[in-house]
């Protein structure tokens, strides 16, 4: 077990050095820059060279990257170029909203489909399983922005019950800006998650382990709480993980629709604006949030079953 | 087949017929007012005929898409493939390592690199999204060329002295298909979404493009004005994946039960 955590845990420090250099590359050595973009209209060839050189964009890429790695060891990811504050001040401005989307999110959507997937599983092919299965089948096959759209215009433009977009303040005081949001991310991530968990149960209930277990006479509550779940929860905890990454697009789309004030929105105002050093401290935060939930997921499956082998 | 796949592959066929002949049918779309109901469906946010914009819209939705997860599997089948394969083991490890540090790799990231980069090519999305598949088709084939490279027929036609290549194309390349076959419903699903999305945020094509992600997001105002200019495009998009979904969910019953009876 040790062991295992300590293997996993060198893969993530090697996964993490890779990603910062990729972050980096990827996004310093594109065509075109802050200082192409904001000013070609109005500053004379010599005058974008001079603020190129300002911005430090004149340096070779392989300085930049030492530079900028120094800085992030150090916790400074960097100075927008757009505003000229900080980046650390637009990560923290801006995870506040994602971050609450994406636990309330996780909030509704673990419980209910741990629950979804056992009722599922233990009824395999059963008529409850499978209605169950035809609505959530057909309910992931709905892209986000399709729901979104729909909702908003059902329930705010025809009805007026709730509101379309975020109008300042913060949103865990208004519970009633979250009720959209909230019901578009759902309905995918509730999907995968219960058919995951649904396999995990059916796998588990047809192992040689749960017959020796049941004729030994343990009650099936038991049986079903201490030794099914457990085995049943790992491809849940496993596509949890790479449902991080869905749930994330997903969070984009709902923030550009409902115009929260997120990280998502941040990115895209990033990336519109080619402000580099903002768009690699907010790749570099999510990079390493996706690494490690990767991870988390990871020692909590060895944990709950310890004979999986690291990675593969 | 049963009724159920006649429904699926009827969903799938739609939308893919209006892709693949939609450009091609002399249809001649007059510009009007915007959201007005002239013509068959209406016109969209900026007056343009919505029926005319279904029939060249679906080129970019649907063939990115696609385009995406065969170039995936063009590469990741290949690397999975020789990664099964091959008895040196360094081999082996050097192209599955790489590709497990890169499996964390935010979506986001990459697309929002090529938005910085490419914007509007459709081209560089297509690539962009396939890159992301890489990693876990890559996977995917490894393991089911493995299970099957392992078991005892493999080892029954080594004995026969039949060729390698017969060997790996004949046997293990076909039985990798079942799985393969299986993964690609879920995955083409996938891709349209992301494919779609990276369009709706306007990070991919132009905002004035016919592609239906695009239109959806575009005409959203108008969703009460001339609701065909947002749900026509919409519910072909969902009929794709609906049916995907549907064929994969098929696909994944059907081998498990050959699997069983052959137990």
């Amino acid at each position: 077990m040790r062991s295992y955590a300590a293997q996993r845990a060198g893969l993530a420090v090697v996964q993490l050095a890779v990603l910062s250099v990729l972050v980096f590359v990827l996004t310093s050595l594109l065509p075109g820059d802050a200082a192409d973009l904001r000013f070609t209209e109005t500053l004379t060839p010599s005058q974008v060279a001079a603020l190129r050189a300002e911005l430090g964009l004149d340096q070779p890429p392989v300085e930049r990257f030492v530079h900028w790695l120094g800085n992030v060891l150090t916790g400074d990811l960097g100075t927008s170029l757009i505003s000229g504050g900080p980046v650390a001040d637009i990560v923290r401005s801006s995870i506040g909203a994602t971050l609450v989307l994406t636990l309330a999110t996780l909030a509704i959507v673990v419980p209910l489909a741990v629950a979804l997937g056992i009722v599922m599983g233990t009824r395999e092919n059963g008529r409850v399983d499978r209605a169950i299965t035809s609505v959530t089948l057909a309910l992931s096959a709905i892209p986000d922005f399709v729901i979104a759209v729909v909702l908003v215009a059902v329930f705010s433009l025809k009805l007026g019950w709730l509101p379309a977009t975020w109008i300042g303040g913060s949103l865990l005081s208004s519970p009633a800006l979250l009720i959209l949001p909230i019901a578009v991310l759902f309905g995918r991530t509730v999907c995968l998650l219960s058919r995951q968990v649904r396999a995990g149960t059916v796998a588990a209930l047809n192992a040689e382990y749960v017959t020796q277990a049941r004729r030994l006479g343990i009650p099936r509550r038991q049986l079903l709480l201490r030794h099914v779940l457990p085995n049943a929860a790992v491809p849940g905890v496993q596509e949890l993980a790479r449902t991080g990454d869905t749930l994330l697009g997903g969070v984009l789309v709902v923030e550009a629709i409902f115009a929260i004030p997120g990280f998502a929105t941040a990115l895209v105002d990033g990336v519109e604006t080619r402000d580099i050093p903002t768009v690699q401290g907010l790749t570099l935060v999510l990079a390493v949030a996706a690494l490690l939930i990767n991870l988390g997921a990871d020692l909590l499956c060895n944990r709950l079953v310890p004979r999986s082998e690291i990675l593969r | 087949m049963n009724p159920r796949e006649v429904v699926s592959l009827g969903l799938v066929a739609v939308p893919l017929a209006v892709a693949v002949v939609g450009p091609v049918v002399p249809y001649d779309g007059r510009t009007g007012l915007p959201y007005s109901s002239e013509g068959v469906l209406g016109t969209d946010g900026l007056g343009r005929d919505v029926l005319g914009l279904l029939l060249v819209g679906g080129r970019t939705a649907l063939g990115m898409a696609i385009g995406a997860v065969l170039l995936a599997y063009l590469v990741g089948g290949l690397i999975g493939l020789t990664a099964a394969s091959t008895r040196q083991r360094w081999l082996d490890e050097g192209m599955m390592r790489p590709l497990d540090v890169l499996l964390p790799l935010p979506s986001l990231l990459v697309i929002s690199v090529v938005a910085v980069g490419w914007r509007a090519s459709a081209a560089a999305i297509t690539v962009a999204v396939a890159m992301m598949n890489v990693p876990t088709v890559a996977r995917l084939v490894r393991a089911a060329a493995l299970d099957a490279a392992s078991g005892p027929v493999v080892e029954a036609l080594r004995m026969q002295r039949e060729s390698w290549v017969t060997i790996q194309l004949g046997y293990v390349g076909r039985s990798v298909l079942g799985p393969v076959a299986a993964d690609l419903g879920t995955r083409i699903t996938l891709a349209v979404f992301l494919v779609a999305s990276v369009n709706f945020l306007g990070l991919g094509l132009s905002p004035t493009a016919p592609d239906w992600a695009v239109s959806v997001s575009r005409n959203r105002e108008g969703l009460l004005l001339q609701p065909w200019s947002v749900l026509a495009p919409a519910l072909l998009l969902v009929s794709f994946t609906l049916g995907f979904n549907l064929l994969a969910d098929r696909l994944v019953h059907r081998s498990r039960r050959l699997v069983e009876s052959t137990r």
